[in-house]
């Protein structure tokens, strides 16, 4: 941790109109039919900042749903990957940390553990990068989490120790910041007049909202009994077919999921020998995403599809990047209309007869 | 700037040639822009404008050919477009990418080629490896089976093998009136390879099924799981471990693979 300052709220507005000025300045703002989403702040005061729960992850500004890859025109390509200066206001704890897994993920940085066994060459995602060199996070720790939240169970919120670019911690009428990367704290540097050194007092009352932040948690995940249970064979083939029974396919917990990564590459034809190549969000539960050119599906039973998307959270994630591919967000507990959300999954194996 | 490299960018390559290998498979003959070197076993991503890009395998063998040779059936949208282009026409690459046949592990060793239809495709590029170093190596030999006479490649160039020392079974599902050969699965073929298989080494490619049974029986010979290798084949779009599409358990098959030893596929792709 680099500085541990506060910041007054009556100096939130006027800081946050000085970071527009150089970037596109994203925060929590709610759109017209009332959700609340992360958008391009036109209006400062607009900005929502006592949401109740994370809405859609932030992931949209990294690696976004769809996103043109290049123009072709015959000999020609034009690369359109983004460079935007982009800084992100609210963002929550769980979505900073599942960046954190991302950014090893598009970076090929694998574990040594991982890497021996597969010595091959890793590469560093272009677009995904080219977006994130530019991005700022400002984020701001739960002292609310949502009844659906258990980040607290992955050490993933509600505040952060590290991996955050700047952190904020609302103390009523201030706001506890801390520095985690230079870019967090070139930011800082700018406005420095706007912060105050923290005293004792901010340090006990941080540490208060903490208390109260981490007793508000409804739900509790352990994810790590789950691991051991499937590894010991404890999971029975037949809770995967029950899980597999509710499943509606809908993809909506791979969308909402801030670690989910899988993409689909298409080309739009504008005509003959010109287009744009584009990358688009795909989910492992469409039964198409496995399928070869003659027709073939390999993951063609559903059960397979819902198994292997919990052992690639479970299992697989932890073998390559020493983190479990959830963070607890919850989104998939609000969005599944099957009910089959990590949640409530890890809970029916527990209790699995 | 090279630390700015875009990787999912294609590089321009012309098509030299285009021969047909039987009715649904053709040879691409292709010279890209930049200087491109590969490995026997790896793949290129190729890409049409507006039809996509899709993984081939590499059937050629550096040393040998003078360009870069991607044998293609005609089964999807791509591969339907492709079989349209001609000397001349442009198409893009990008990689290589995956892993190679370890040819290393078979060296002193008597080594066995089991290929069955268009499986024979990638092994072409070691199997032309293998001869070109013939004396690093044992006896080399081929069991190549086919649904029918007209879908069996390379034909000509099998002639040539024989001549440079492979020893060479061709069989056939459907047989006709001018075959000479033998019939039936490769597998059914195993047992005519003078060798003795717990000191021999073998590169399977294939339908799934296959590779499956194939490599089960020469482990049940005694060939250790180790030196049985195969080639994967699986839907990918990026070819660089990103999109996720060519999952196998933990394994994506385009980085960790599409190479794979009989005993990894065991241990790993649960």
């Amino acid at each position: 941790m680099k500085a541990s300052l506060v910041l007054d709220k009556n100096s939130l507005s006027y800081w946050l109109r000085q970071i527009r000025k150089e970037s596109n300045l994203i925060a929590p703002m709610r759109s017209v039919n009332g959700d609340i989403v992360f958008e391009s702040v036109d209006q400062i005061h607009e900005v929502v900042l006592d949401y109740p729960l994370p809405p859609p992850p932030v992931k949209e500004f990294i690696s976004p749903q769809m996103e043109g890859m290049f123009e072709y025109k015959r000999d020609n390509i034009s690369d359109l990957r983004d460079r935007q200066k982009r800084v992100v206001f609210g963002a929550r704890s769980c979505d900073i940390s599942a960046m954190n897994i991302t950014d090893k993920f598009f970076g090929g940085e694998t574990e040594p553990s991982y890497d021996k066994r597969h010595p091959n060459k890793k590469f560093k995602d272009s677009y995904y990068f080219s977006r994130r060199q530019n991005i700022v996070f400002i984020s701001l720790g739960c002292n609310n989490p949502a009844p659906t939240c258990f980040c607290q169970s992955l050490g993933t919120g509600p505040f952060l120790d590290k991996g955050f670019d700047i952190q904020l911690v609302d103390l009523a009428d201030r706001y506890f910041v801390e520095t985690g990367s230079n870019e967090g704290e070139k930011l800082i540097n700018k406005h420095r007049h706007l912060f105050t050194e923290a005293q004792k007092q901010d340090y006990d009352d941080r540490y208060e909202a903490f208390l109260s932040s981490v007793s508000k948690f409804e739900k509790r995940v352990n994810l790590e009994e789950i691991r051991q249970m499937i590894i010991d064979g404890k999971v029975p083939e037949a809770l995967w077919e029950w899980v597999a029974e509710r499943c509606f396919e809908c993809g909506g917990c791979v969308y909402e999921c801030p670690v989910c990564t899988c993409f689909n590459i298409v080309d739009c034809p504008h005509s003959k020998d010109t287009g744009k190549r584009f990358k688009i969000w795909d989910t492992c539960f469409f039964k198409g995403f496995t399928q070869t050119a003659g027709g073939n599906i390999p993951a063609e039973k559903k059960v397979l599809r819902t198994k292997r998307w919990w052992f690639h959270k479970v299992l697989y994630d932890l073998e390559q990047f020493t983190s479990f591919g959830c963070v607890g967000c919850g989104r998939c507990t609000i969005t599944c209309p099957g009910r089959i959300d990590i949640a409530t999954v890890s809970e029916k194996i527990k209790r699995w007869r | 700037m090279a630390k700015d490299n875009n990787i999912y960018l294609p590089s321009k390559a012309l098509i030299k040639d285009v021969t047909d290998l039987s009715c649904d498979v053709k040879l691409f003959k292709v010279m890209p822009e930049k200087k491109t070197q590969y490995l026997p076993g790896q793949f290129f991503m190729l890409s049409l404008w507006g039809t996509g890009e899709v993984p081939i395998s590499i059937t050629s063998t550096i040393g040998l050919q003078k360009h870069i040779e991607l044998g293609i059936k005609k089964v999807g949208k791509v591969t339907s477009a492709l079989h349209e282009l001609k000397a001349g026409d442009t198409l893009w690459l990008r990689g290589p990418y995956g892993n190679n046949f370890n040819a290393d592990i078979s060296k002193g060793k008597d080594v066995i080629f089991i290929a069955g239809g268009i499986g024979i495709l990638p092994l072409r590029s070691l199997i032309n490896f293998v001869l070109m170093n013939k004396k690093e190596f044992g006896r080399v030999f081929l069991i190549y089976g086919s649904k029918n006479t007209s879908n069996m490649l390379f034909t000509q160039e099998i002639k040539q093998w024989a001549k440079k020392g492979l020893e060479i079974i061709l069989t056939v599902d459907e047989t006709d009136k001018r075959w000479k050969g033998s019939t039936g699965l490769v597998t059914g073929h195993l047992d005519k390879i003078k060798t003795d298989f717990k000191k021999a080494s073998a590169y399977v490619c294939g339908p799934e099924i296959m590779i499956e049974n194939t490599m089960k029986e020469l482990s049940l010979r005694g060939m250790p799981d180790k030196l049985i290798t195969t080639t994967l084949e699986a839907r990918m779009k990026c070819g660089m471990g990103k999109c996720g599409q060519c999952y196998h358990g933990i394994e994506y098959i385009c980085t960790n693979g599409p190479v794979y030893s009989y005993e990894e596929m065991k241990k790993r792709l649960y």
